[in-house]
């Protein structure tokens, strides 16, 4: 078997690959804790049969994407892959099958590449030495080659289909630039053709002697795909990442040499923080501590203590302490970079407040849009709704989250609406009147305010 | 027979036979699709990506004793969603569930789809508490 299935790479080859792939999964995993809302409504359906009750609720499924967020960063950095590589894959592959509200294919991919991923010597013997340029075998990685080949395989199958060769299906589906582009030059009914003649080139992906051809045109055909700007996540990025085991041996070796002094340098630095791994342990605790303290991200709080502990625990053993301490800090510092340079927080509140209030659960979707107002004091959607809500159970706070939806929406009446609404149906309508009429000022075009002034003012008169 | 010593011996470790079963399943799973499905929408773990089928639209639609069922305000709306691509598996599951809040009374599921081509098909359109399959 070693022969015919082991493949041979040069170990800094491993070592980016991994840094690049687990890199992208621990982005990838932050990025589906907005989609934690639609789990856990007390209706599942799982990818496989008889597991519908398996299936991961709101709060888990969130905490497992930010454990999943922190694994995949210590895995990128090469700390305790042969634990964290399984438990990783453990919890990644029940978040996907526990429930078909994943429909991502790329993460179907994942789930299984993560399986292979547990038998890769992610490690060794980069980890020691520091001998970058030493051979590694793997059969788990010819395997994961292996894998992408079947992709191709039924990818291109799936493409023997009168509405995919006659270019419509295509068509339907892309847009922009590249649809301008295409339009433009050899036709849309020519992609459609060389498209799956490309997956079929690619599916000799796990052979070495094809790697020279194949890894620039894989690179460019997922290049070509990210151009399309579908919304397919970051599947296209990760095959992309995952060409990073195609690309030619012989440029790695040749990168180490180039970087040889850089690497010295950075082992230099990592002996003299050795010397004072304590003070760094202790520093590394602290930062990650303050990063995941300002995280907003649901959750942060909680797994970034329990994830301290983990390292306070395994630090004390541990020979590798100061990677350690570096990939802690790193993956409590990607959450928190995340966090603030994308509405993944923003977008949890809302639509688990949304949720909540479509399915007639008021006192979850107060508690929601609370948050939401807390992550977002900007949103004017999220004082209308939390006013609303509060005035539902005449909790007179709900006017302040009224003006203040005003205050940030005045091109739109429904927060004066639902004020003068309140009031009215309070008996206040003489400021019931003013709300609705600033309503009707507001959005001159909207029929419901003017509609409500003319019935209040009605009203009044006839006292 | 140097081929067959070394298949013996691929055979005869966990690792040989762990890549066989996974090459296998992973060949072969797409082939479901093809051979024998019931649902032509569910294109799951058959690696049909950008298929003509994905982009079918579909309504479904459930009347609980002659009344339409919301079905955005019992289910979540990206559950909803799964349904509108044509997903039986899913549409019956919402039917399940709302035969058991809704016990001893008819409710009626159908799922109206409309192809790439133009073409349409209707599916379902009787007593899923009856009949629990589309």
């Amino acid at each position: 078997m070693k022969s015919t299935f082991e493949l041979e790479v040069p170990a800094a080859k491993l070592a980016f690959g991994r840094f690049v792939v687990f890199a992208l999964l621990a982005a990838d995993a932050l990025s589906q804790i907005r989609h934690a809302p639609r789990y856990g409504s007390g209706f599942n359906v799982a990818q496989l049969p008889g597991l519908d009750a398996l299936g991961p609720g709101r709060v888990s499924y969130g905490l497992c994407e930010l454990v999943l967020a922190y694994a995949f960063v210590l895995i990128a950095c090469g700390v305790a892959t042969r634990w964290l590589v399984p438990i990783a894959a453990v919890i990644y592959n029940w978040l996907y099958f526990g429930s078909q509200l994943d429909s991502y294919q790329h993460h179907y991919l994942v789930a299984m590449l993560l399986i292979v991923a547990c038998f890769v010597p992610w490690q060794r013997p980069s980890d020691g030495n520091g001998a970058l340029d030493q051979p590694v075998k793997s059969w788990a990685l010819r395997l994961i080659l292996v894998e992408l080949a079947i992709v191709y395989l039924w990818a291109a199958i799936s493409k023997i289909d009168p509405l995919w060769l006659n270019g419509s299906a295509l068509s339907a589906q892309l847009h922009g630039s590249l649809r301008g582009l295409i339009d433009a030059t050899i036709g849309m009914h020519a992609v459609a053709i060389l498209v799956p003649l490309t997956e079929l080139a690619l599916v000799l992906v796990w052979a070495r002697p094809a790697w020279a051809y194949l890894a620039p045109l894989g690179i460019l055909f997922h290049l070509g795909i990210v151009w399309t700007g579908l919304e397919i996540g970051l599947f296209a990025w990760l095959m992309i990442a995952l060409y990073l085991f195609v690309v030619p041996d012989r440029v790695y070796v040749v990168a180490v040499r180039v970087l040889a002094p850089v690497r010295t340098t950075m082992t230099a630095l990592a002996r003299m923080l050795e010397r004072r791994r304590w003070i760094v342990l202790a520093a590394a605790v602290l930062v990650g501590l303050a990063c995941a303290s300002v995280c907003r991200l649901p959750g942060a709080h909680l797994v970034a203590v329990v994830a301290t502990v983990c390292v306070i625990a395994a630090g004390w053993r541990s020979k590798r302490l100061v990677a350690l301490a570096v990939a802690h800090v790193l993956a409590l510092g990607m959450w928190l970079a995340i966090d603030r340079t994308t509405p993944i927080a923003r977008d949890y509140y809302k639509f688990w407040g949304g949720t909540a209030r479509r399915l007639n659960d008021p006192g979850t979707a107060e508690t929601a849009y609370r948050h939401l107002t807390e992550v977002a004091p900007d949103d004017a959607s999220a004082h209308f709704y939390l006013g609303k809500l509060l005035l539902a159970h005449d909790d007179t706070t709900g006017l302040d989250e009224l003006h203040a939806s005003q205050r940030l929406d005045r091109a739109h009446a429904r927060g004066y609406i639902a004020e003068a609404q309140w009031l009215a149906a309070h008996d206040r309508l003489a400021e019931a009147v003013t709300a609705a009429q600033a309503g009707a000022a507001a959005e001159p075009n909207n029929a419901e305010a003017r509609s409500l002034v003319t019935t209040l003012i009605a009203r009044s008169h006839g006292r | 027979m140097p081929v067959l010593a070394s298949a013996r011996a691929f055979f005869g470790t966990w690792r040989g036979r762990f890549i066989t079963v996974f090459v296998l399943v992973q060949l072969l799973l797409p082939l479901r699709y093809y051979v024998h499905h019931r649902d032509p929408h569910d294109e799951r773990f058959a690696w049909r990506m950008f298929s003509p089928m994905r982009m079918v639209q579909c309504v479904p639609q459930l009347t609980l004793a002659g009344s339409p069922v919301d079905l955005r305000g019992e289910f979540h709306e990206a559950w909803y969603e799964i349904a509108a691509r044509g997903r039986f598996g899913v549409v019956e599951a919402m039917g399940a569930e709302l035969c058991k809040r809704h016990p001893d009374q008819r409710l009626e599921a159908g799922l109206a789809c409309t192809y790439l081509d133009g073409s349409q098909r209707s599916y379902g359109g009787y007593n899923i508490c009856a009949v629990p399959q589309l």
